[in-house]
């Protein structure tokens, strides 16, 4: 596991840097098992930093968040780096936005963490619902061990991990500048058993599935805002000239955008499932990621979030391509 | 009561606690702690159709239905209950909203205690406990065998009335369970915030640095507004055809950037930081200011549910608003 000494260390190190705007990291939550995002502007700052597998979120959304607003006649623009502490599956974000262009590499500074698989907060949470002081979590080896109320207990890291981590093939940062600790390399792999069974379901219980899940759609929008590949400066869904989508809450509407998220991320969705973390309906969300990231791998062997050196799947072409399905 | 009501109660959506019909008492989910989406979603809509249009062969308008149906809500926490005694201030206000108004005379709000708040529940910080009376027509308190009612109003005298064979009269051992009950519920309550004062301590903290740093983690998604059981704001849209069409009320946020965007592009509320310190105040400042309550219940729904830990409780306390 990684050292939380070393990492602020590293952090406080870029902290003297002039080129730093800030650094964004991970620091204890205001409660149970939460963990928050943080951000470092001043050596202090560093000292709240913490890594721990409950440290969730991807942070790589972040610099897609800032916002940018007209500059005075007197300002300059601020093009020092942005610090993100990121996993694995968090690089992979950063590399895919890179290579559409969405920033620039130069304006980033990663600090890889290699990553052993993190807690969903939603297993961990249900095994204790009723958790309100903060507890601290740490990993050993296949166990998590967890200290609440005081009272040690180890609990195996399948039960409590993400389904994501199960199978994650890039526990080491793809793109960073520099890492906290040795890298570790992956045996894993992907086998989208989960994704096979849906796929065998008849239209019809597909359809009840799904609509069933669209249904509880409250339309908040936290699995856009909270992916980092969703940083159009103008979602289709908030455009009223055209109304692609009405603002009513139903089945209809709620499907249409379920799936028109899912459709813009085909080919770019790097697999973090943070739309489905933040789902407050509890929204399967990476079913739908990973339906259309099979289908991408299988017609086009491409996988985003790859290599700078690859192009976005859309920037593509050759004439192998599949076509059956254009009529 | 499902032959004479339409029944309303908490219901396990696919492991989200939602408020829905039921046609069975087996549906109920009672030994749950709150509803994901708060009540006030029964009475003030995700989705209103406020009338219908039709442009062929001539306009016509047709308006929609008032609400006549005779409803109860079952199983309401009391801090929802009282959510809507909030709300009734906005919209019995300088306009009233026939929509509202018509479900809040028409609904019966049928409590239930509660016996295990969550983690982020902090109703006590605003005196109405877990087991107020107050803002339902009945409540009910689990006492392990049997139920001890307390009938608030008339609308709740009438509903009971109708069943009346149920019950038997409390016993002094009965008033003292369910005493036992509120205050082991009140204990449970870890998480608290101290209010007082907090209008005139926010009034010279609007230009504190202090909402730039929360709000740099905030992703400005809906999630703390929608399942907020005071917040109350609305958009109005024409959904149409060529040909015929509906306008329609929906939920709108003061976290989304087009909240506050005006025609001209301009946008008064340009920065998270703007929509963040927005809702707190408003909340904690605005609303006591106007309607002398302060709109917050202590339901914990918005720390709960935040995808950041963005918690109002930490917020207040760190910029000195609370506790001091």
């Amino acid at each position: 596991m990684v050292s939380v000494e070393k990492l602020r260390e590293k952090v406080k190190g870029i902290l003297a840097r002039e080129d730093i705007k800030y650094v964004i990291g991970y620091e204890k939550g205001t409660y149970g098992f939460r963990v928050s995002p943080s951000f470092a502007f001043t050596q202090e700052d560093a000292d709240r930093f913490i890594f721990s597998p409950l440290c969730a979120n991807n942070l790589a959304v972040y610099p897609m968040l800032e916002e940018k607003l007209p500059l005075r006649r007197d300002q300059k623009e601020d093009i020092r780096k942005v610090g993100i502490v990121v996993k694995g599956c968090d690089s992979k974000a950063v590399l895919q936005i890179i290579l559409e262009k969405g920033m620039k590499r130069e304006n980033v500074l990663l600090i890889g963490i290699p990553c052993t698989g993190v807690i969903d907060p939603r297993k961990i949470e249900n095994k204790f619902p009723h958790q309100a002081e903060n507890v601290d979590v740490r990993e050993d080896d296949d166990k998590f061990v967890l200290i609440v109320d005081g009272k040690t207990q180890e609990i195996p890291k399948d039960e409590l991990m993400y389904d994501k981590c199960i199978y994650c093939e890039n526990p080491t940062p793809i793109l960073y500048d520099i890492l906290v600790g040795e890298e570790i390399h992956s045996t894993k792999k992907e086998d989208y058993e989960k994704i096979k069974v849906l796929e065998e379901k008849s239209l019809e219980d597909k359809w009840e599935y799904w609509s069933k899940q669209f249904e509880r759609c409250i339309r908040c929008y936290a699995c856009r805002n909270v992916c980092p590949m969703c940083y159009c400066k103008e979602c289709m869904i908030d455009q009223l000239t055209p109304l692609w989508v009405r603002r009513s809450r139903n089945v209809s509407e709620n499907t249409a955008w379920n799936i028109m998220r899912a459709y813009h991320l085909a080919g770019r969705c790097i697999g973090c499932g943070e739309c489905e973390r933040a789902c407050p309906m509890g929204i399967p969300l990476t079913e739908l990621n990973k339906k259309l990231e099979k289908d991408v791998k299988e017609m086009f062997n491409y996988t985003p979030g790859k290599s700078l050196e690859q192009k976005p799947l859309f920037a593509m072409f050759s004439p192998e391509d599949p076509q059956e399905f254009i009529l | 009561m499902l032959t004479k009501y339409q029944v309303y109660g908490p219901v396990n959506d696919g492991g989200v606690i939602l408020f829905k019909q039921v046609r069975d008492a087996s549906q109920l989910d009672i030994d749950y702690t709150n509803s994901n989406v708060p009540p006030k979603a029964l009475f003030f809509g995700q989705t209103e159709t406020l009338f219908k249009f039709s442009l062929s062969p001539k306009v016509k308008i047709e308006a929609a239905n008032m609400p006549n149906e005779r409803v109860v809500i079952f199983g309401i926490r009391p801090c929802d209950a009282k959510s809507l005694s909030i709300l009734d201030k906005v919209f019995k206000g300088d306009y009233e909203d026939p929509f509202y108004l018509a479900k809040r005379k028409n609904y019966v709000l049928v409590g239930l205690s509660c016996t295990r708040p969550g983690v982020n529940c902090f109703c006590t910080s605003f005196d109405k406990g877990p087991a107020s009376t107050e803002n339902v027509d009945v409540l009910l308190t689990d006492i392990g065998e049997k139920y001890y009612v307390e009938v608030n109003s008339d609308k709740g005298e009438e509903l009971m009335g109708g069943f009346k064979n149920l019950f038997t009269s409390t016993k002094s051992k009965d008033e003292k369970i369910r005493k036992e009950v509120e205050e082991k519920a009140v204990r449970a309550i870890t998480r608290s915030i101290n209010i007082e004062g907090a209008v005139d301590k926010l009034d010279n903290l609007f230009e504190n640095s202090f909402w730039k740093t929360i709000a740099m983690k905030c992703l400005t998604c809906g999630i703390c507004t929608y399942l907020c059981p005071t917040c109350h704001c609305f958009d109005i849209q024409d959904e149409s055809t060529l040909t015929k069409g509906a306008r329609v009320r929906v939920w709108d946020s003061c976290m989304f950037p087009e909240y506050t965007c005006q025609a001209s592009g301009y946008n008064p509320r340009p920065e998270r930081m703007n929509r963040v310190r927005n809702r707190i105040y408003h909340k904690y400042n605005y609303y006591p200011k106007n309607y002398a309550m302060t709109a917050c219940v202590g339901c914990g729904r918005c720390i709960d549910n935040c995808p950041v830990n963005i918690d109002v409780i930490d917020a207040l306390n760190r910029v000195g608003v609370a506790g001091k």
